[in-house]
């Protein structure tokens, strides 16, 4: 009898730790659909349709910066501050090339396909390059230092990209030249804007396709090996700097090009872009489950919806408190996200 | 080179001051009185801050001294990081406080700055005059003010009194203006003819104050406010689905409560291709400027308006000779705001005030307090910008509005009209 009621409450315990946090999670979850739904029913499908439509192309721009950061979570379990600032960079710098490419506003048509499509070579690089450095300078020291160490440098390298962006334009919001196709496709009552197809098409093949190359190349191998066990990977003659070195690199050449289709999809940015759009992309690759590649994609376009439905069914003011919150919830119900964290496994 | 060109005319006001200074010995200066502003002339907001800024420091250089007295400018930025910040305001409030030859502030340009200064200024007391505040609960006791914004004029002034004056139109006009004219049948000038349009905010106290009252008029005046929203401008910059919520319950415009600095005309940007070119877009005074323009992009038509809370001094044929003078010292469009000239009449306020409170103080230097009470009773002052004379709670009796139209990419003047008591 009393070893019973001693029992009880460790049942009890184990129950609390995972199924009914579960469970809780999913009841928060399905109160949440049922009511969009509930909302989405009092408007009409052709607007159902055209919210989707933004909040799956802004949800893709979030994946692409997402994945940066799970990218750098996964192989040396940082979350590097300074990602979204490489994102803002990334508007930034493709914002400088177009005027020496010829790029202007108004005249938008398929002769500037090519130009545009160096401009974001050119800017891909070299976020990647201003990435890789911020790694060496002031991760690599760090890399045996307590944990909290390089998360406060990595604070610190986003407070100084931002107050280089501020020198370099000012706190103005710059307009980014808007040389997409504006023209709609009405399919039936549907009115679908080709911006926004061409903004998810984009950064969606960019997602599957880095998905891909780290799942299927060589470096990707090493890359996940590295993230397993580092000592292990380094035993099997993989270099672990330059793999790490690496995993930024292909993580600012994702933001970078998630900065130019942001511009492109926006038309304005401005120096502190990068904190908010970061803090959400971080919520998006907690949500998928950090360190997870397909999971932050997932988490991103999720996120992404969340928002645009709830920018758009419900009152704005509460978008950020219901983003948030989903941030909170995930760690608190579900540590591991959505899809799990398949890389640190130790 | 707009900042330098002020440092110089600062520089040599200075030199006036010092070679007034230099005379005391003789018959001249009976001593200093300095002449404050507080207003955003760093980053964003500089662009109509700066210009507000100048045509105080113009009156300043302008009067030289008052009735013996020696005045000199003090110019305090309240932009912290480029936008202007309560805090920073109540700062350099306290600055002045600590200053005893500071009888008077031009400023603050931001309502939602004057909140947080006014009670600061109130409790020493000092003379605050804003060329463009213009949120109606800093001094009008309505029924929603302490609701909606979390003060009442009573409760910004802990000692009972008043000491805050402004020559701007409570946005209890410019939202209404605005309804009128886009109710009422086209074409420009006469107004608009639109009956259903929607609103944004920017969840700032000035953007809340003129999109409700805006939203209030319009719907008075038989018209349909079709969507509302308020959006943080640090967390969204994307308007898409409002836009795309507009367009599909059938809005003939939109009308932003919101500034540049704050993103007001992003919204306008990305309208190119959810709307036709031709629609309206429609504002405050915040929107007015040059920013805007470049945020709207290639939608930057004629269709955009917005109102001034105060008249177009140019168009006073009074003030001619002082706005060519003004224009002679600061060249080129971006030294001429909208508020320059309420800027200008603001301190030429003051200075008429501490005249008369000078006068009433036997020829000597007055109180703070004297200084407030002889502002007070201003009657029919002939400003740059109007004819002014101050209510029991601070507010102009008769206050000028102006409607502004995009032509060719910049702001042109296209009516104005003034209130009734």
């Amino acid at each position: 009898m009393i070893g019973a009621l001693a029992r009880t409450p460790a049942a009890l315990r184990n129950f609390g730790n995972s199924q009914l946090a579960t469970l809780i999670g999913i009841l928060i979850a399905a109160f949440g659909i049922v009511l969009t739904i509930q909302h989405v029913l009092q408007h009409d499908a052709s607007f159902f349709f055209q919210i989707l439509t933004i909040g799956i192309a802004d949800g893709a721009i979030y994946a692409l910066i997402a994945l940066g950061y799970t990218m750098v979570y996964g192989i040396i379990e940082l979350i590097n501050f300074a990602h979204g600032d490489v994102f803002t960079l990334g508007a930034f710098i493709s914002l400088a090339l177009f005027p020496v490419f010829g790029i202007a506003e108004g005249a938008s048509g398929f002769s500037y396909v090519l130009p545009l499509l160096a401009v974001g070579l050119i800017t891909m690089a070299l976020c990647a390059v201003v990435n890789v450095a911020i790694e060496r300078v002031a991760y690599r020291p760090l890399r045996h230092a307590p944990r909290l160490a390089p998360l406060i440098t990595a604070i610190g390298m986003s407070s100084i990209l931002e107050g280089a962006m501020y020198l370099w334009k000012g706190p103005f919001n710059l307009h980014y030249p808007d040389l997409l196709p504006l023209t709609r496709l009405n399919i039936g009552a549907v009115s679908i804007g080709v911006k926004d197809l061409i903004v998810l098409t984009l950064a969606i093949v960019l997602v599957v396709a880095f998905t891909l190359f780290i799942n299927l190349s060589k470096l990707g191998k090493a890359m996940r090996a590295t993230a397993q066990d580092r000592d292990a990977a380094q035993l099997m003659g993989i270099d672990i700097n330059r793999t790490i070195a690496a995993t930024f690199f292909i993580g600012a050449v994702l933001a970078g090009a998630g900065g130019i289709t942001y511009g492109l999809y926006i038309n304005s940015v401005a120096f502190d872009l990068g904190f908010i759009t970061g803090l959400i992309a971080f919520t998006a690759a907690v949500f998928g489950g950090i360190g997870n590649i397909p999971g932050a994609a997932i988490g991103g376009l999720l996120i992404g919806m969340v928002r645009a439905f709830s920018d758009s069914y419900f009152d704005s003011s509460w978008t950020e408190i219901v983003i948030f919150g989903i941030l909170i919830a995930t760690l608190v119900f579900r540590p591991t996200g959505l899809l799990g964290m398949r890389v640190p496994e130790k | 080179m707009v900042r330098a060109r002020g440092l110089a005319v600062l520089i040599s006001a200075t030199f006036v001051a010092f070679a007034c200074g230099g005379t005391t010995g003789g018959s001249g200066s009976k001593g200093e009185i300095d002449i404050a502003s507080s207003l955003p002339v760093s980053g964003a907001d500089a662009s109509s801050g700066l210009p507000t800024q100048q045509g105080a420091q113009f009156a300043v250089t302008r009067a030289a001294t008052v009735r013996g007295f020696t005045l000199k400018f003090v110019p305090y930025d309240d932009a912290v990081n480029g936008v202007h910040d309560a805090q920073k305001g109540v700062q350099n409030v306290q600055a002045m406080l600590s200053n005893s030859k500071v009888l008077g502030m031009v400023g603050p340009f931001n309502s939602g700055v004057a909140k947080a200064e006014i009670p600061v200024a109130n409790q020493a007391p000092l003379a605050l005059i804003s060329p463009s505040n213009t949120n109606e609960c800093l001094t009008q006791s309505l029924d929603y003010c302490q609701a909606a914004n979390g003060f009442t004029p009573s409760s910004l002034r802990p000692s009972g009194k008043n000491n805050y004056f402004r020559v701007a139109a409570p946005d209890t006009f410019q939202g209404p203006a605005m309804a009128d004219f886009a109710i009422k049948a086209g074409p420009p000038p006469a107004g608009l003819g639109i009956t259903k349009v929607a609103v944004w905010d920017d969840e700032e106290t000035f953007g809340q104050g003129v999109a409700k009252n805006f939203a209030k008029e319009f719907t008075a005046k038989g018209g349909t406010v079709v969507d509302t929203k308020s959006y943080d401008p640090k967390a969204k910059k994307d308007f898409k689905d409002f836009l795309a919520s507009a367009k599909s319950k059938g809005a003939q415009g939109i009308y932003v409560g919101g500034t540049s600095a704050t993103g007001g005309c992003i919204a306008r940007g990305q309208m190119a291709g959810v709307f036709s070119p031709d629609i309206f877009y429609l504002g405050p005074d915040g929107i007015g400027d040059a920013q805007c323009l470049k945020d709207s992009g290639s939608m930057a038509t004629s269709n955009m308006f917005a109102t001034q809370g105060v008249a177009d001094a140019t168009q006073n044929p009074d003030a001619k000779a002082i706005v060519d003078a003004y224009s002679a010292a600061y060249p080129g469009s971006s030294n001429l705001g909208a508020y320059t000239f309420a800027g200008y009449d603001c301190a030429a306020l003051i200075i008429d005030a501490i005249g008369r409170a000078i006068d009433a103080n036997g020829g000597n230097m007055p109180t703070r307090q004297q200084v407030i009470d002889a502002l007070a009773k201003t009657t029919n002052y002939k400003g740059l910008t109007g004819v002014i004379t101050f209510d029991p709670n601070g507010d102009p009796t008769h206050p000028t509005l102006q409607l502004q139209q995009v032509k060719s990419n910049s702001w042109v003047f296209v009516a104005q009209f003034q209130q009734g008591a």
